[in-house]
């Protein structure tokens, strides 16, 4: 029984993910406004992290970086339908790299799990 | 009592708190990942009493240097950590040449005392007797020059300009620092198309890793965009020119802010349209930061690599 970071590929599948995710958000107008001021490989960086988790890989994820890292963009108005925006490029990612619908759905509730962090709730 | 700064700031740190989540707690983005002293990441450099634990299992250069693991160094005393980078003994250069190329800028080639390595597209910084430190790529090829040359941009009132206009002469010498960055050349890309963008003085970098590139048997086609405000910013322009007529797979193409005629138009627009597929190529892009960045963003967006959209971003003297 394979876990779901081995069927989607492992690390070489998230860095073929990161660019195509990165992209698709910052040509997203509900939500490239909160990446317009960052480095782009800082951010790149963050984004893979961030998928190496959600793909269910080695990770040393914290709810408590989580918050902190989004709780300036909270007060900027960061909120669910940011959240859902970024699980829909998420799940286009995949679709696009031929990823079979369940571990899709798999990824998405990985990535809904940290909702309450991002939102800091 | 412990204290700690961050390339010359205060940074917080708690009695007993480890470094690296006192300038993460700080802003500062700083590079971890075991938060257990073993996998180095986090490797950075400071001045002043670093804990025995905090060097353990790094070699005896770096310990001299000042380097250690600030996930697993709790300070006793003040530490001063310093921005990432080697900083590296001066190197004394002489100056074999002064040349002005444009209205604003002047040509400097600089001969090093001691060797000095480097990939043509890295940047030093230079510093002058009366401790004025600026940094500029460095657009010699090391293997065909024995000089460092650089192009320095005359700003108004700038400090390095007037230094050099007023003051400096052939055979003084000066001391210069580096070499950083990753901005050079990479054989890897032979065979891909190799797209060169740069304003002003951001000609420099882009000037050594072309030789480079052509000297190392690239492969694949390589164009270079150079914009200026004025056509007498259009350095090195008869080279460049001289070296696409020789070189079939080489275009220069030249962009005039704002004229009419042959180089018409801005640097960005002529990328962008120039580039129809921009998946395939590798980039250097080198001058100022808002054009840099929004090029950068425009080829990434258009499908670019991240990986192969190298920047040299110049910034301002403060």
């Amino acid at each position: 029984m394979s876990t779901l970071y081995e069927r989607l590929g492992g690390a070489p599948a998230v860095d073929a993910a990161v660019d195509i995710f990165y992209r698709k958000v910052l040509a997203d107008d509900r939500i490239n406004g909160f990446f317009d001021s960052v480095d782009m490989e800082k951010q790149a960086a963050k984004q893979k992290a961030f998928l190496t988790m959600v793909f269910g890989g080695p990770n040393a994820y914290t709810g408590k970086d989580m918050r902190e890292g989004h709780r300036r963009l909270v007060a900027r108005g960061l909120g669910d339908v940011h959240v859902d925006a970024v699980i829909e490029l998420l799940g286009a990612t995949l679709k696009e790299l031929g990823v079979r619908d369940e571990d899709i759905a798999e990824v998405a509730a990985l990535a809904n799990s940290t909702r309450d962090d991002v939102l800091d709730r | 009592m412990a204290s700690l700064t961050f390339d010359d700031r205060p940074v917080p740190i708690a009695p007993n708190q480890d470094v690296l989540s006192a300038l993460l707690a700080a802003g500062v983005d700083a590079p971890h990942s075991c938060r257990a002293g073993i996998c180095q990441t986090c490797l950075s450099r400071a001045e002043g009493e670093i804990p025995a634990e905090a060097q353990r299992g790094l070699s005896k250069a770096q310990k001299e240097q000042g380097y250690f693991l600030p996930c697993v160094c709790v300070p006793k005393g003040p530490l001063k950590v310093l921005r990432a980078g080697p900083s590296l003994e001066a190197t004394e250069v002489g100056v074999c040449a002064i040349d002005r190329l444009a209205p604003t800028v002047v040509r400097l080639r600089l001969e090093p005392c001691a060797p000095f390595a480097y990939r043509p597209g890295q940047f030093l910084s230079l510093e002058t007797p009366d401790g004025c430190v600026r940094s500029y790529s460095i657009a010699s090829l090391p293997e065909a020059e024995a000089f460092l040359e650089l192009h320095v941009r005359l700003l108004p009132n700038g400090r390095m300009g007037g230094f050099i206009a007023e003051r400096l002469s052939v055979g003084d010498r000066l001391a210069v620092r580096g070499p950083f960055g990753a901005c050079y050349y990479d054989e890897a890309d032979r065979d891909r198309p190799l797209v060169l963008v740069g304003a002003g003085t951001g000609l420099a970098p882009l000037w050594g890793i072309l030789r480079d590139a052509l000297s190392r048997g690239h492969r694949g086609p390589i164009r270079l965009y150079h914009g200026a405000r004025e056509r007498s910013g259009l350095y090195l322009s008869e080279e460049l020119a001289a070296l696409a007529r020789e070189r079939e797979r080489f275009s220069y193409i030249p962009c005039v802010l704002g004229s009419l005629g042959a180089a018409d138009g801005d640097v960005e627009k002529a990328v962008l349209e120039g580039e129809p597929q921009p998946d395939a190529a590798s980039y250097f892009l080198c001058g100022g930061g808002d054009l840099v960045n929004r090029v950068k963003r425009a080829l990434f967006l258009r499908g670019a690599q991240l990986a192969r959209l190298r920047a040299d971003v110049f910034l301002p003297a403060s």
